[in-house]
């Protein structure tokens, strides 16, 4: 159940439905029930998989609150952790691990190979039931009580399969203090749902079209137009498809009452690639950010040290999205990009002043950024390396964007810069129900002529 | 694009949740209205790309009513498809002999249920023309492996002409649930179904503007004056009994392909949905002119380059002529032009060529005029 399709809305209909329609001591086990069956809806055979794991990190959690600090409460923090990583290193990085191992062995790619179904959402779930685990062994959140509510909060359907990872304090608060949502709620959720829509159909899925077709056949669309084309398209895909996503999760936990962190903030706008990660994916870069980069020891021992847990924090960043050398590259290249970053900047603060050096270093930025999605993208390296030759050294070659397609970036451009400097969305919000409306007419119009309606193409996430 | 409130603007009023519900409202009903305001006006019509389908459909029509003002009474349009549409000019050449005006607003590739559409815009009133020709291809019904119902391109030729008021009609004349719902889409909201249109034009505006431009300015003689390929299939054997062609030099693998959907083949199974769509769209069209002045003739067009022997053909109904007793619907002779399914008068398996026309439109011309006798007649 893809969220741009009709089924999707008519699921979403019933169970908004059915949640206000019962007495508020059963809207949490709609809800639950709800999660599980767009679970699912996917595959039921993970259901058990995602028990399993929700039923370890609950016991985890109420265990490390009960053990006093030492050993033992270190011990099942490990073992709780071990328990995650080992369902997702097995689903996500066997098949990557073997293939190398028979590469070191000379052995056929296949010898290990398992025939391996990689379960729907299973590095978003995981992280965000291990930030509950350390957030408990920290003493920063305490241990849920009830089951139910721990298993809401793994599998809650509009975040489950590709985010935002929710961090447990925000949402317990929200879950055990719930408040019908407010008139303004209601008006922001249908604004971001209406907005994400626009995104994924009417701009991500226009240019997952060329960017496919690019990909397909980088070797039959050879030259440096096409190159860059291409990859722009799928820079723009992303983006959509994800910021997209993330909008209409936001807006439907909005509608049920929650409250979800922003996950984007205009990344393409971002003048360095440090400020690219502040707007990027939020909820991951904070994350990686809390769990990771700090607990290695941030930057407080020094600037090498600095540099070695920035490309740490990366590359597991990068390898968290998926499992092959690309994405460790990719990982790697952002990581070596930030300690570059560092060591040009040193100890001076980013600032984000709007100056007539930002377009230039925003473009820069953007440069770079497309150059790293060559990596997240491109089917292995050899076709990455191919992309990039093209890139920098082809022929001419010829543009594979439509002149509509550019306007419609340009169209985007001009919204988020109207964003960044003039809040239109908050603007919209506040304004009368005029032009409240006319902006949602606007933007389903929007999906009426430019939306990819017939073909369903999946959320680029969903895969992760 | 944000999603988060902004720390200055985070006071937002609370609007009421039927002022919620309002606004949905009014957003629904703006969207509705934008698609009106552009779709169903002359506003993008104006625009669309001519060598579209909903393009060309606009051009013969805007055609056709210019040439409605100029005509005088005596004026006679044909409808068909590309069998029928190709031959504008010399159909027209003969109003001295035969007294009509006779004027095509045939396009190529299309069926019934269009020229319904186009009929209702192109003589609102029912009463502008002395008759209507209908060229077609057959008076009885044999469902052939392509069926015309379950052909979504006719959403295409169609959008333009479409009310919200025909969505559903239109919806049901599809045979597949799938059609059905996109011919219901397409046809409520039409920037749906012209978005390749809209896209392309949004691509080259000022191009596309140009090029309108330069249609409005010479197709009618363009399309008055063209002059169809003089090739040939002479030469085009066929051994019946076992369903193989010899075919004259030259030929493409695809008019090769056209020649065996089209005339090699064993027969379809007979479902009766081609009956069923002729008897929907020819009978409302029959229907329209009821009580008018104009006649509905029925021609049947030559059949191809070597008619196909009756034990390939199996008929169970015959639509056509279950209309012809209505007062108003006559069938021109169906042997007519029997004489013209010859090779060496196609061009390709379907449609004649150039001395095939010069043959068939005299012929069509008179057979009209006959059929309707001296223009003064009642």
């Amino acid at each position: 159940m893809l969220f741009n399709t009709a089924h999707f809305f008519l699921f979403l209909i019933v169970v908004l439905a059915l949640f206000y329609a019962s007495p508020r001591v059963l809207r949490k086990y709609i809800l639950l029930a709800a999660s599980y069956f767009f679970y699912g809806s996917w595959n039921y055979r993970f259901i058990p998989l995602l028990l399993t794991l929700t039923a370890i990190d609950y016991t985890a959690g109420r265990w490390l609150e009960k053990i006093p600090p030492g050993p033992p409460k270190k011990a099942v923090l490990i073992l709780s952790l071990c328990a995650n990583l080992g369902f997702l290193g097995f689903f996500k990085f066997y098949n990557f691990l073997g293939s190398n191992l028979a590469w070191v062995l000379d052995k056929p790619e296949n010898a290990f190979f398992l025939n391996i179904v990689l379960p729907l959402g299973i590095s978003f779930h995981t992280f965000q039931s291990m930030s509950y685990v350390v957030d408990v062994y920290r003493g920063q959140q305490e241990a849920v009580r009830n089951p139910i509510d721990y298993a809401l909060f793994i599998c809650f359907f509009p975040q489950l399969v590709a985010g935002p990872i929710v961090r447990a304090r925000n949402f317990f608060h929200d879950l055990f203090q719930w408040q019908p949502p407010t008139s303004e709620d209601v008006s922001r959720g249908i604004l971001l749902l209406t907005l994400g829509l626009t995104k994924k159909m009417a701009f991500a899925d226009q240019f997952a079209k060329v960017a496919t077709d690019y990909f397909k056949n980088v070797s039959g669309n050879a030259g440096m137009l096409t190159a860059w084309s291409g990859v722009v398209a799928f820079g723009m895909q992303i983006y959509f498809d994800f910021s997209g996503y993330t909008d209409m999760a936001i807006g439907m936990a909005k509608l049920l009452g929650f409250h979800f962190p922003a996950n984007f903030r205009r990344p393409y706008l971002a003048a360095s690639i440090t400020d690219f990660w502040r707007r990027w994916h939020i909820s991951l870069s904070t994350w990686l950010r809390d769990y990771l980069y700090i607990p290695l020891g941030g930057n407080r021992h020094g600037r090498w040290m600095t540099y070695r847990n920035l490309t740490i924090t990366m590359l597991l960043g990068g390898l968290w999205h998926g499992a092959s050398w690309n994405f460790v590259i990719w990982g790697g290249y952002h990581g070596a990009l930030l300690s570059l970053e560092r060591v040009l900047r040193g100890d001076r603060l980013i600032r984000e002043d709007w100056n007539w050096l930002y377009p230039l270093q925003a473009i820069v930025t953007f440069g770079l950024v497309m150059i790293g999605w060559v990596f997240f993208r491109a089917a292995d390296l050899p076709q990455s390396l191919q992309v990039l030759h093209e890139m920098f050294r082809g022929a001419p070659g010829h543009l594979l964007l439509a002149n509509w397609h550019i306007e419609l970036m340009l169209i985007a451009l001009a919204l988020a810069v109207a964003e960044e400097k003039l809040d239109w969305f908050e603007r919209v919000l506040q304004a009368p129900a005029l032009a409240y409306a006319s902006a949602l007419a606007l933007m389903f119009f929007c999906i009426e002529v430019f939306g990819v309606i017939d073909a369903s193409i999946p959320f680029v996430y969903f895969q992760f | 694009m944000a999603t988060e409130p902004s720390p200055r603007l985070e006071t937002t009023p609370a609007r009421k949740p039927r002022r919620i519900a309002l606004a949905l409202l009014i957003a629904c009903l703006g969207l509705f209205g934008l698609d009106a305001l552009l779709f169903r006006t002359h506003m993008y019509a104006s625009i669309l790309e001519p060598d579209s389908s909903a393009g060309l459909v606009e051009l013969i029509l805007w055609r056709e009513k210019r040439a409605q003002r100029t005509a005088g009474d005596n004026l006679v349009v044909t409808l068909g498809n590309s069998r029928m549409g190709y031959v504008p000019k010399v159909v027209d050449l003969r109003p001295q002999q035969t007294g009509y005006r006779i004027r095509t607003a045939g396009v190529a590739g299309s069926d019934p249920r269009l020229w319904y559409y186009m009929l209702r815009d192109l003589d609102p009133t029912a009463r502008r023309y002395r008759a209507i020709v209908i060229g077609v291809d057959d008076y009885d019904d044999e469902d052939r492996a392509f069926n015309p119902d379950d052909n979504i391109g006719a959403l295409h030729y169609c959008i333009t002409r479409l009310r919200w008021s025909d969505a559903i009609e239109f919806a049901q004349s599809f045979h597949s649930r799938e059609f059905q719902w996109e011919a219901f889409r397409g046809a409520v909201l039409k920037g749906i179904a012209l978005q390749s249109d809209i896209q392309a034009f949004l691509s080259h505006p000022l191009k596309r503007i140009a090029y309108v431009r330069l249609c409005h300015r010479g197709w009618p003689d363009w399309t008055y004056d063209y002059v169809e390929s003089s090739r040939s299939m002479a030469g085009l054997r066929i051994d019946w009994s076992k369903l193989e062609a010899t075919y004259p030099p030259g030929m493409t693998e695809e008019q090769k392909q056209t020649a065996r959907d089209w005339l090699i083949h064993e027969p379809n199974p007979q479902t009766g949905r081609l009956a069923h769509f002729f008897r929907t769209w020819l009978g409302r069209i029959a229907d329209r002119y009821r009580e008018s002045r104009t006649k509905i003739i029925f021609v049947r067009l030559p059949r191809g380059p070597i008619p196909r022997p009756d034990y390939l053909v199996k008929k169970r109904s015959s639509s056509i002529r279950e209309l012809a007793s209505r007062p108003n619907v006559i069938l021109a002779n169906e042997h007519l032009f029997d004489c013209l399914e010859r090779p060496e008068l196609f061009k390709d398996a379907v449609h004649l060529n150039r001395d095939g026309i010069d043959l068939f439109s005299p012929m069509i011309a008179d057979e009209v005029a006959r059929i309707l006798g001296p223009p003064g007649a009642k």
